[in-house]
């Protein structure tokens, strides 16, 4: 779902750095501060586990299969700041190491899929997951699948509107080959899936919330 | 072979650059020139960066842009400017290219040892990963030995729910482990 490097221009990306430094700092000095040396290794193992989930491939009618994300689990477990970090972490490494993404959109990607995703499903988690935890985990995940996938199709179309020559896809056909996919397999699986490694894990450790 | 960190560094920075750079061109030509600019600065690293890209990025980036275009050809009744996606496409396969090419030549944990905080992060993720993914594979393998028929969506999903359960529990264990470690060596 993540934008790969030279859809987006300078003009964007670097902005979406501007946007997105100050948050990486603020998490960084919040979380993982000289005096918390239980934070980084934590960190890098919750990192290690959002990355892995991204590998797990669940099989959708049709023959083909879609992947999970895990942003919303760990916004619901450990807050959106430790999503954004981790998840910041697990587009650097893709980039990085395994082709997907890329540095100059890493922080456009970071924003999307780690902020205002995450950001969502805990709010919603934090109002319904209380009173309804199943239905809550589902619709956390599932919409903030949908705000992520959404503000993808958003910065796309933004470089769309502002230089056809550098990204001649037309918005409506982003929004129809990114939001379709999203709203009817990803978000589904995303919710399902929030929903049971939550039940699975309140059962292990008894409580859920961070 | 040992790599000298500060012209790692130096490497990185240039690619950095030169990516955001590169970015923002819509020319063939120079864009082609990029390719060839990379092959021709970093002739070692070139073939397995080309065979990377041409597994990671090509793929991807092709399948896309064919149904977008296909897409707009549909809508627009008229078909879209091939030039432009041409670029989009070589754009995103030479940037692909450029970071396995620059990323095979230099010693990415010594260059960013001036920032420790992200370099033992990207360690501590790094380390764990390998171990990680083996055991998510080996619980799917057992899953479709389990069943007498193809995992469904329900399947692969309860899977998923019940892995994450052990990726966390281990991930944590190896955490403390870690931290332990990194607390007995002054860290």
């Amino acid at each position: 779902m993540h934008i790969p490097d030279g859809f987006l221009a300078p003009t964007i990306t670097l902005p979406a750095y501007v946007a997105a430094a100050p948050l990486w700092v603020w998490a960084v000095r919040k979380h993982f501060g000289p005096d918390q040396i239980e934070a980084l290794p934590a960190v890098g193992a919750l990192t290690a586990v959002a990355f892995v989930l991204q590998t797990i491939m669940i099989p959708v009618p049709g023959g083909t299969s879609t992947h999970l994300v895990g942003a919303a689990l760990l916004a619901i477990l450990r807050g959106p700041l430790v999503a954004f970090a981790c998840e910041s972490l697990v587009l650097l490494v893709q980039s990085l190491f395994f082709g997907a993404g890329g540095i100059t959109v890493l922080g456009v990607n970071a924003l999307a899929m780690g902020l205002v995703g995450p950001s969502l499903a805990w709010v919603l988690w934090k109002a319904i997951g209380r009173h309804a935890p199943r239905v809550g985990a589902f619709l956390a995940a599932y919409l903030g699948l949908q705000a992520s996938t959404a503000t993808v199709v958003l910065a796309l179309g933004l470089q769309n509107h502002l230089s056809p020559a550098q990204l001649p896809t037309p918005w409506p056909v982003m929004a129809v080959a990114m939001m379709l996919p999203s709203l009817t397999v990803a978000g589904l699986c995303e919710g399902l899936y929030t929903a049971v490694a939550l039940g699975v894990l309140s059962r292990v450790r008894g409580s859920l919330s961070a | 072979m040992k790599r000298d960190p500060r012209r790692s560094r130096i490497l990185l920075l240039a690619w950095v650059v030169a990516c955001f750079a590169l970015s923002a061109v819509a020319n063939l030509a120079v864009l082609a020139g990029a390719i060839l600019a990379v092959a021709v600065l970093l002739p070692r690293q070139a073939p397995r960066a080309a065979w990377r890209a041409l597994l990671t990025a090509t793929p991807v980036t092709l399948a896309f842009l064919s149904f977008a275009w296909a897409y707009a050809h549909f809508i627009t009744h008229a078909p879209p400017d091939l030039h432009a996606y041409a670029a989009l496409a070589l754009r995103a396969i030479a940037l692909a290219f450029g970071t396995f090419a620059v990323l095979g030549a230099v010693d990415l944990l010594g260059a960013l040892a001036p920032w420790p905080t992200l370099s033992r992060l990207l360690v501590l993720t790094l380390a764990q990963i390998h171990a990680l993914r083996l055991l998510a594979r080996e619980s799917w393998l057992g899953l479709q030995s389990r069943l007498p028929r193809k995992p469904s969506a329900r399947d692969g999903l309860r899977n998923a729910g019940g892995v994450t359960a052990t990726l966390l529990t281990l991930s944590s264990r190896n955490a403390r482990e870690i931290s332990d470690a990194l607390r007995s060596r002054g860290f």
